[in-house]
C-alpha cells in the first residue's frame, strides 16, 4: 500500500513538466561542472591541487569520475523516466502528426540513452600494436575469435612532410567463418558485424642482436624505448631511430621522416647514467661499453583500436528517429499553418 | 588579397555601425536602405574572400579556428539579411554589425595560415558538421540580437513586441534543429575516427549544455507559455553559453577538439 502510494507520487512528479525542465537544467549544470574538474585522476592528485576541503568534496561525491558516478547516472535515468511518463500521457491525447513526431523524437532520446547504457555494459575495446608481417590472435585481447595480420603499413606525407594519411593493410582471418582483406586508414575503419578496427597510431620498431658472450640474442624494441640488458647491474640500452640521418654540426637529427638513410642512435645507460653511445647504419656492429650490438633491421608498427560494440547501432538508430521527428515536428509547426502567424 | 578583402569587410561593418548609431540618434533619409546595402556589400565581400581562400588553399576553408570563426561571422550576416527582410530596426542592424565585428576580432587572434588537413579531419563529416554549426550558431546569434531589442523595448521597430518574440522563437527552433544535427554528425564522425561517439570531451559536453538550455527554452514556452521578457533573457544567456562553447572552451578547457 505504502509503496503503491509512493510510486503514484513519483509518477506524478515525473509527469510534471516542471520536473523535466529542472532535470534538464540540473544535468546541464552538473555536466558543465565536470569540464572544470580534471577527470579520472587519483585522489591524491586532487589533494595536491585543491587542498583538503575541496578535495574531500571532490573525492566524496565522486566528481573525479563525474559522468560515471552513480548519482549522475541516476539523474539521467530520472530524465529518461520523465520523458517516458510524459510520452505515455501524450499518447493518450492528440493523434495529430506533429504530436506523433514529437512523441517519436522524445522516445528517440530514451533509445539513444539505452544504447549508450548497453555499450557501457556490453562493449569491449582494446588497443594493440602490431608490427608489419605480424599476426595476432584476437582472443588474446578479449575478443571472440579470429586472427589479425598486418600485411603492410604506409604513411603518406604532404610536401612539407606533415602526415597526410596512415594506412594499414589488414587481413582478418577466420572471424565468424569469414576472411576479410582490407586497407584501413584514419576515418576509414574496418567494420564487420559489431567489430570495428581503427587506425590509431604508428611508430618505428628496431631489431638489434646482442653479440656479447657466446649466444646471440635478438632484441626488438620500439623507437625511443629502453631495453634492460643486465638486471643486476641495471644496464639498459636505448634506441632512437633516425630514418634520414644527417651528419652535421647542428646536432643529431633526421632530415626527413622517410627512411632514406636509416641509422639507429644507441645509448648505453647504467643506473640511468649514460655510459656510451653510437650512431650506426643497418647491418653494422658496434662496441658499447662491454656490449657488442648489431643493428639488424627496422620496420613500422601500427597502433590499432579494436572495438566490439552493438549498442552503437541502437544509438545511431535513435539519432535517425530523433532527426526525423524533429524535422517533421517543426515542418508542420511552421509550414503547416503558414499564414496563421 | 585576402587581407585587403578582410579590411574591406571590416570597413563595411564599421560603416554599418556608424550609420545605425546615427539612425538611433535621429532618423535619416533612406536609412534602412543604406544599412541594408552596406550589409549586402559586406556579404558579397565575405563570399569573394571565401572563394579566394578556397583557390589559394585548394580546399574549402572549413577546418580550423580561424576559418570557422570567419564562416560564423559571414553566416550571421547572411541570416541577418533574411531576418531583416520585413524588420526595420536600426538597433538590430547595429547589434548584428557589432557582433560580426566581435567575431572578426576573435578570428584575427587565431592563425590564418592555410594548413593541409591532418588525417582526422579528412572526412565528409567535417563539412556537414561545420556547415550545420554555422547555421545553428548563426540562428542563436540573431535570436540573441532580437532578444536584446525585445529587452530594450526598441520603439523604433515596425514590428510589435509579440512579433519580435515570435521571430525569436522561430530562430531558436531553426538553431536547435541544426544544433541537434551538429551534435549527431559530430558523434557519428567521432565514432568513425576514434571509435567512440561520446567521450565527455569539454567541447562535446558544452555543446550538450547549450542543447539542454535551448531545450529548456522550447519546453517553458510550450508548457508555461513563457514568452516575452523571460524567454528573451534565455536566448541572450543561451548565446553567451554558445560563445563560451566556441571560444572559451578552446582557450580554458582544451580537449580532443584542440583544432577548434
Ligand atoms: C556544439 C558544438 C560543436 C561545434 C561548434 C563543433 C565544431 C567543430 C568544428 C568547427 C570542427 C572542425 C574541424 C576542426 O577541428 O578543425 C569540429 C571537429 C570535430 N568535432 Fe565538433 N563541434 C561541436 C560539437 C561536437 C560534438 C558534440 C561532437 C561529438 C560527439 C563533435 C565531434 C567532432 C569531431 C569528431 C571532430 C573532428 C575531428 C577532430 O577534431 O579531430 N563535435 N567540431
Amino acid at each position: 500500500m505504502m509503496i503503491n502510494k509512493w510510486l503514484k507520487q513519483l509518477t506524478q512528479m515525473l509527469a510534471s513538466m516542471q520536473t523535466a525542465i529542472y532535470l534538464l537544467l540540473i544535468v546541464g549544470v552538473v555536466s558543465a561542472l565536470g569540464t572544470f574538474i580534471p577527470q579520472g585522476q587519483t585522489p591524491t592528485f586532487y589533494l595536491q591541487h585543491y587542498g583538503r576541503t575541496t578535495s574531500m568534496i571532490i573525492n566524496g561525491l565522486g566528481l573525479s569520475n563525474l559522468y560515471h558516478v552513480w548519482w549522475f547516472q541516476l539523474l539521467i535515468i530520472l530524465l529518461c523516466l520523465s520523458i517516458l511518463v510524459c510520452a505515455y500521457r501524450r499518447l493518450r491525447w492528440g493523434k495529430k502528426i506533429s504530436g506523433l513526431a514529437s512523441l517519436f523524437m522524445h522516445l528517440a532520446i530514451v533509445f539513444i540513452l539505452i544504447g549508450a547504457l548497453w555499450s557501457l555494459g556490453y562493449s569491449h575495446s582494446s588497443f594493440i600494436e602490431i608490427a608489419r608481417g605480424q599476426t595476432i590472435a584476437l582472443n588474446n585481447y578479449g575478443f571472440e575469435e579470429g586472427q589479425l595480420k598486418l600485411n603492410d603499413f604506409k604513411i603518406d606525407y604532404y610536401p612539407d612532410f606533415q602526415p597526410r594519411q596512415y594506412t594499414s593493410d589488414l587481413s582478418l582471418i577466420n572471424y565468424h567463418g569469414k576472411n576479410i582483406h582490407q586497407s584501413i586508414s584514419v576515418n576509414h575503419p574496418l567494420k564487420t558485424g559489431s567489430l570495428k578496427i581503427y587506425q590509431s597510431t604508428w611508430g618505428w620498431a628496431i631489431q638489434l642482436t646482442n653479440l656479447t658472450g657466446t649466444t646471440e640474442t635478438i632484441i626488438s624494441l620500439k623507437d625511443k624505448d629502453l631495453f634492460l640488458l643486465d638486471e643486476a647491474q641495471q644496464v639498459k640500452v636505448q634506441a632512437v631511430f633516425l630514418p634520414d640521418f644527417k651528419d652535421d654540426k647542428t646536432g643529431i637529427q633526421s632530415k626527413t621522416p622517410l627512411p632514406d638513410h636509416p641509422h639507429v642512435w644507441l645509448t648505453l645507460l647504467q643506473q640511468d647514467k649514460v655510459v656510451d653511445m653510437a650512431i650506426i647504419p643497418v647491418g653494422q656492429e658496434v662496441q658499447l661499453g662491454s656490449y657488442s650490438l648489431r643493428f639488424d633491421t627496422f620496420y613500422p608498427y601500427s597502433g590499432l583500436q579494436i572495438k566490439q560494440d552493438s549498442g552503437v547501432y541502437m544509438v545511431f538508430a535513435g539519432f535517425i528517429i530523433l532527426l526525423a521527428g524533429l524535422g517533421i515536428r517543426y515542418w508542420f509547426a511552421f509550414w503547416g499553418k503558414k499564414g496563421a502567424n | 588579397m585576402e587581407n585587403i578583402l578582410l579590411d574591406i569587410f571590416f570597413a563595411l561593418l564599421l560603416f554599418t555601425v556608424i550609420v545605425n548609431l546615427i539612425r538611433l540618434w535621429k532618423p535619416i533619409k533612406h536609412g534602412d536602405f543604406i544599412s541594408s546595402m552596406l550589409i549586402i556589400m559586406a556579404v558579397i565581400t565575405f563570399i569573394v574572400m571565401l572563394v579566394v581562400r578556397t583557390s589559394m588553399g585548394g580546399r574549402i576553408p572549413f577546418a580550423n579556428a580561424y576559418e570557422f570563426t570567419l564562416l560564423f561571422a559571414g553566416g550571421v550576416l547572411i541570416l541577418a539579411i533574411l531576418v531583416r527582410r520585413d524588420l526595420v530596426s536600426p538597433l538590430f542592424d547595429l547589434s548584428v554589425a557589432l557582433l560580426t565585428i566581435l567575431l572578426l576580432s576573435v578570428a584575427s587572434s587565431f592563425s590564418s595560415e592555410i594548413r593541409p588537413l591532418m588525417p582526422a579531419l579528412q572526412s565528409g563529416w567535417l563539412y556537414a558538421h561545420v556547415a550545420t554549426a554555422v547555421i545553428a550558431y548563426g540562428s542563436f546569434a540573431l535570436a540573441a540580437c532580437l532578444g536584446i531589442i525585445y529587452l530594450g523595448r526598441a520603439q523604433e521597430t515596425d514590428l510589435s513586441l509579440p512579433e519580435v518574440d515570435e521571430r525569436i522563437y522561430k530562430l531558436v527552433v531553426l538553431g536547435f534543429t541544426f544544433l541537434t544535427i551538429v551534435i549527431i554528425t559530430g558523434a557519428v564522425w567521432a565514432e568513425e575516427v576514434w571509435g567512440s561517439w561520446w567521450t565527455w570531451d569539454p567541447k562535446e559536453t558544452w555543446s550538450l549544455v547549450t542543447w539542454l538550455v535551448y531545450a529548456a527554452y522550447l519546453h517553458t514556452r510550450h508548457s508555461y507559455d513563457w514568452k516575452g521578457n523571460k524567454s528573451a533573457w534565455m536566448v541572450v544567456i543561451g548565446f553567451v553559453i554558445v560563445m563560451f562553447t566556441l571560444f572559451g572552451v578552446s582557450v580554458l578547457l582544451p580537449g580532443l577538439h584542440s583544432y577548434v
